[in-house]
């Protein structure tokens, strides 16, 4: 029997019983994916993580969990520790040690982290406009690649904050934000993120408010806004949730810059010298910010998550051995029901080698199918691991 | 067969040639932005004016408000933000001075407040209706700094240094020439502030009515008192402003200054002199002159204010 004559009757063999072929392929292709895939995963996570975490090189935020830190700064995870003062942001660009960039990140349009930050983040992670200009005034926002595709957004559209509590009646309004510009994607969680300047951040947290001019004849003359001389601005004073050119000067900010809120700010120290510096500052237990290098507290994810892949490891090697022993039962029970085939090969003249080859092929058939299908998967985990990431972590 | 070969001839020669075209025009386009000299944003003109004496031919000012309008009033438009947010300096007055720069983005790394030097020393000022926006908390009004800081020349002479500071930091390979800029320009400020100093000694006992809310640091610098009103020097004054001009006089005294922003109308010299005041023009200088520099208006108004006090000891021992 030639080789060509085996091929095809192990091929008729598998299309003659399509769904236990199916099956035994599925299953084998899962047992070898679920492994691989989460090696894969886990090694290209660590280096998105990685990678972001060395464009990032120092952190300043309120003492507490590195990491909390680190994945609020770098991946706009909700913010779990308390807040840091623009005064310290301001001390510390004062101390010009290198590049100072707020970061206020804890508010979210939807699903989407809204990122209060300064012009220079844009040129620390190299994010360029792709489409439309940058923001410009109290209200702008430019926002990433990916959010804009998905909600179908183009600059002059609008996007609405969400309120972080929707039983807060007496709450901050939602303020609704004028889009000038769509960034070129990166890959990063930057392309779901909607960035403003860091004072509309405050806007939203209600220390920065616009309404009409209190002086106005209709507030003044009305006995329930006005009383021994002091405006109250009550309900029936219109408070502006949307700035525009009109309102723009009626928008003000309340009580001291130097309390107003930050959740962390990225130092990039201008050399070696300035580094040590800026890390020795933060030495002291007194102080109540902390310096964090993000790539330390990345490896120290990393060795969690790795941690955590040799225990799913081992128990996906468990369930691979007990789904291939169960695949070769499947494969010898067929065998066994097949043999008055397989005498019927014999009596036409097919060797015992014949034969085996015969059954070997069905085997490698779907071995290597199998094998096709979870290389494919794997390699498409590979390319979706940092969207999947940021999706997890956010 | 013959023209569809020339038409494709034609359409390589020309694609060929757009090409070129736009090769040499992208080349054009990074020659002019290797020639390109760094740019310093100022928001008002005394900041442009030590930007471009302390800078000298290294860089560009960008000072974009126009003359007609007062700079701490001026709204930029989104271009003219852009135009701000690109440029390697911005420098602030400081003392709530220009409030567009705190509805605005504008690049906080590149940003340099110039009154940082002496925020303890500036004058607080209240302004606006007194209100609460809940019932039950406490009521305030927005309260603010008074900020034509450069009228007191001292603190001027502080705003150029930390211009130069600046500049310094964000230049070094010119550090040698802004030091001896500065130095030249700082010798010709003190010089102007000790005249200042000289022709207004004799006004100190003499309570001045000035046009405008504007020279908090003038008169605190040089121990003035002013009566500040919110006069144009073109509009038309009519009974209500001559009695509030009354309302604001001092009887005990014999010699009465009121102080304009910039020339008056003849017609305003004229009331204004018979209401028994002597005109002097003291120009905050906030935007940039039609005539002259910031040096040159500051001795404009040492000269006006030497005139008038040459005018009033005329009239007080009754020489012509």
């Amino acid at each position: 029997m030639q080789i060509s004559g085996i091929a095809y009757l192990s091929w008729k063999a598998l299309r003659h019983r399509p769904y236990r072929s199916l099956l035994l392929i599925g299953t084998i292709a899962l047992t070898l994916y679920f492994p691989r895939a989460l090696q894969e995963f886990i090694s290209r996570s660590e280096e998105v993580l990685s990678a972001r975490a060395k464009s990032t090189p120092l952190l300043i935020g309120p003492r507490g969990s590195s990491i909390d830190l680190t994945l609020n700064a770098l991946y706009f995870t909700p913010q779990e520790l308390p807040t840091l003062d623009y005064s310290s942001y301001q001390s510390l660009a004062r101390r010009n040690l290198g590049t100072t960039i707020p970061i206020h990140s804890r508010f979210r349009s939807g699903i989407s982290p809204i990122v209060g930050t300064s012009l220079e983040y844009f040129k620390l992670r190299t994010l360029s406009i792709n489409i439309g200009q940058s923001m410009t005034r109290l209200g702008d926002c430019v926002i990433g690649a990916r959010l804009a595709e998905s909600k179908n957004l183009k600059p002059g559209d609008t996007i609405i904050s969400s309120p972080e509590n929707i039983f807060d009646l007496a709450g901050v309004y939602p303020l609704r934000m004028r889009i000038t510009g769509i960034l070129t994607p990166n890959r990063t969680p930057d392309d779901h993120a909607i960035f403003v300047d860091v004072k509309t951040t405050w806007i939203i947290e209600g220390l920065a408010h616009g309404h009409q001019e209190l002086s106005q004849s209709e507030v003044m003359g009305s006995p329930r806004n006005s009383e021994e001389g002091i405006v109250r601005a009550n309900a029936s004073v219109v408070e502006f949730n949307e700035v525009t050119e009109a309102n723009l000067g009626d928008f003000h900010f309340h009580g001291d810059y130097e309390n107003y809120p930050l959740s962390s700010v990225i130092l990039a120290p201008s050399d070696e010298k300035h580094r040590a510096l800026a890390l020795a500052s933060y030495e002291d237990p007194a102080n109540p910010n902390q310096v964090v290098i993000p790539v330390q507290a990345v490896e120290h994810l990393a060795e969690t998550l790795f941690a955590t892949q040799r225990l799913a490891l081992v128990a996906f090697s468990l369930l691979g051995i007990a789904a291939l022993a169960l695949a070769m039962m499947v494969f010898l029970l067929s065998f066994r029901l097949r043999e008055r085939e397989m005498h019927t090969y014999a009596k036409i003249g097919a060797t015992r080698i014949a034969i085996l080859c015969l059954q070997g092929a069905e085997v490698a058939i779907v071995a290597i199918a199998a094998t096709a299908i979870s290389q494919i998967g794997v390699t498409l985990t590979r390319s979706a691991a940092p969207e999947l990431l940021t999706r997890l972590i956010s | 067969m013959k023209f569809t070969l020339f038409s494709a001839l034609l359409i390589l020669a020309t694609a060929a040639s757009i090409s070129s075209c736009e090769k040499s025009a992208s080349k054009d386009d990074l020659s002019l932005s290797e020639r390109s000299r760094p740019v310093i944003a100022t928001v008002n003109y005394p900041l442009a004016y030590f930007a471009e004496r302390l800078s000298g031919e290294f860089a560009d000012i960008l000072y974009e408000v126009p003359p007609d309008t007062d700079p701490a009033y001026w709204n930029p438009t989104d271009d003219e933000v852009r135009a701000i947010q690109a440029a390697d300096l911005v420098l602030l007055n400081g003392a709530g001075y220009a409030k567009w720069t705190s509805t605005r983005t504008i690049p906080y790394e590149a940003t340099v407040i110039t009154s940082s030097s002496f925020e303890g020393s500036l004058i607080m000022q209240q302004e606006g209706t007194s209100h609460t926006h809940k019932s039950g908390t406490t009521s305030h009004t927005h309260s603010g700094f008074a900020s034509t800081t450069w009228l007191d020349l001292e603190l001027a002479c502080k705003q150029a240094s930390s211009t130069a500071d600046a500049l310094r930091e964000q230049f070094p390979e010119n550090e040698e020439a802004i030091s001896g800029r500065l130095e030249i320009l700082l010798t010709e400020m003190r010089d102007l502030d000790r005249q200042m100093k000289s022709v207004t000694a004799t006004l100190r006992s003499t309570p001045l009515v000035v046009s405008h809310p504007v020279y908090h640091y003038w008169t605190r610098a040089y121990g003035l008192s002013a009566h500040a009103l919110h006069w144009e020097p073109m509009q038309e004054l009519g009974t209500l402003e001559m009695s509030e001009l009354a309302a604001s006089q001092n009887e005990q005294s014999q010699l009465k200054y009121f102080i304009w922003e910039a020339p008056p109308s003849e017609e305003n010299i004229n009331k204004i002199r018979m209401a028994g005041f002597i005109n002097i023009v003291v120009n905050p200088c906030g935007g940039r002159p039609t005539k002259g520099d910031f040096l040159s208006v500051m001795r404009n108004n040492i000269s006006s204010i030497s005139e008038a006090v040459r005018q009033g000891s005329s009239a007080k021992t009754g020489t012509p």
